[in-house]
């Protein structure tokens, strides 16, 4: 499962005039395309649930006109038990906040003007071979194969709704009313202060469809954190606390994610912003912040992993926002409620 | 605590918090902390070193047989048995930032 690199990246910088500023390599968090990558396919069932050893790697993709060592993307490939590769192409976007770093650290050098245009370019060249390091530690990969239980996805969506923009590109996800009412309740009875919990369930596979989906059967409240207006502090007490509370419930659930509540209603007090500014705030729907991914990407990084979002606004009722990794980039996406646990469906 | 290991090294499972990213360590040396395996067992599980706003990231080692956070000064060699499982565990906030 760790990721071979035949070649290194680096984002050249170019001026507004189209002069060449420097270049610099490419630093990104390669783990959640490869996540995505290894999920995609064994959904389709082109790749093993247990895909640990499968050997995989980061090659660039050459740009059509200009061609080596221009990158128009990048490719993740893994090795499949039985024929061919599996790859999946992503853009050269992905290196867009590692350039605008690059770009503010040009600024600060006064090779370029504070507020002048930029552009970028993807470069690869071969790595060269890597020598053997002494010593260190002795390590393989030892992760479960993806816990799936026989589902039927027809049987699934029939007893639920939709809500938000389901893109049919997405793993189904299946959120028991349940865990939407307790969310509340706990997101009401801290109002104005972040609050928030891990969502537990099973992943089912329906082979006729081709398709894996998830199920939310519960949530677990996040004990033993700290929360503010603008942050929720999840320490390493909650996450042992949520460790026995799972191995108590001794139903096979295994972590799906976490849920937290954004008071927006406080936040919207602290500005002053009026209710019609309120209404169109960015902050009061699908709104996940860096440091909200970054719990996503310390605890839950499988492709698999949802992070679901209560929007307590002054304007509406509560709402709910869910988010997933979608092609590499965690992203907002829909999901189905379930008025009754169908729990191994 | 665990009854001192007496041998160079010793094997271990560390896993993250979700449990479904797990690796075997075959040889943790008992003289090291339990601090640096946690420092090298970061990179090798690819885990983030850093939060959103590049402060360091602290993970404590959760020790499954004691059920227990163990100190990062800890000794391997008095701290853990052979084949025990530790789970990686990180102080973390989800916030407006």
């Amino acid at each position: 499962m760790t990721l071979a690199f035949p070649y290194r990246f680096a984002i050249v910088i170019y001026g507004e005039d189209g002069a060449r500023l420097g270049a610099v390599a490419a630093r990104r968090d390669w783990e959640p395309a490869h996540e995505w990558t290894r999920f995609y396919f064994q959904r389709r069932g082109q790749l093993g649930l247990d895909g640990n050893g499968s050997a995989s790697s980061v090659i660039p993709l050459w740009e059509h006109t200009l061609g080596e060592p221009y990158c128009r993307g990048y490719r993740i490939q893994i090795e499949a038990p039985v024929g061919r590769p599996v790859a999946s192409d992503f853009p050269n976007t992905h290196f867009r906040d590692f350039a605008a770093a690059v770009a503010s650290r040009f600024v600060a050098q006064k090779k370029l003007r504070e507020g002048e245009f930029y552009s970028y370019m993807v470069v690869a060249h071969p790595a060269p071979p890597e020598a053997a390091k002494a010593g260190g530690l002795s390590v393989t990969n030892a992760s479960p194969s993806l816990p799936a239980r026989d589902a039927s996805l027809a049987g699934c969506l029939a007893r639920a709704t939709p809500s938000g923009v389901i893109d049919m590109d997405d793993m189904p996800v299946f959120v028991s009313r349940s865990v939407l009412d307790e969310a509340a309740k706990l997101t009401h009875a801290k109002e104005g202060t972040e609050t928030g919990g891990i969502l537990i369930g099973t992943l089912g596979r329906d082979t006729n469809a081709g398709e894996i989906l998830a199920e939310i059967t519960a949530q677990i409240p996040a004990e033993h954190t700290s929360g503010s207006h603008v942050k929720l502090t999840f320490t390493p007490e909650t996450w042992a606390a949520a460790d026995a509370a799972l191995r108590l419930r001794r139903r096979g659930e295994i972590y799906l994610g976490y849920w937290h509540s954004h008071p927006v209603r406080a936040w919207c007090k602290a500005r002053a912003c009026t209710p019609e500014a309120q209404k169109t705030c960015y902050l009061a729907k699908d709104f996940f912040s860096p440091d909200d991914e970054a719990v996503m990407r310390a605890a839950f990084p499988r492709a698999y992993s949802i992070a679901m979002v209560a929007n307590d606004t002054a304007f509406t009722d509560l709402t709910f926002s869910m988010f997933g990794n979608r092609e590499g980039i965690t992203q907002p996406r829909g999901f189905y409620v379930l008025e009754e646990a169908i729990h191994g469906a | 605590m665990g009854k001192p290991e007496t041998t160079l090294d010793i094997p271990l499972e560390i896993s993250d918090v979700s449990g479904q990213k797990v690796f075997s360590v075959a040889n943790a040396p008992t003289a090291n902390t339990v601090g640096e395996l946690v420092h090298e067992m970061i990179g090798k599980m690819n885990l983030p070193r850093n939060d959103a706003g590049g402060a360091p990231l602290t993970y404590q080692a959760r020790s499954e047989r004691e059920g227990r956070h163990l100190n990062a000064s800890e000794r391997i060699g008095d701290a853990l048995q052979r084949g025990d499982r530790l789970t990686l565990q990180p102080n973390i906030d989800a916030g407006l930032r």
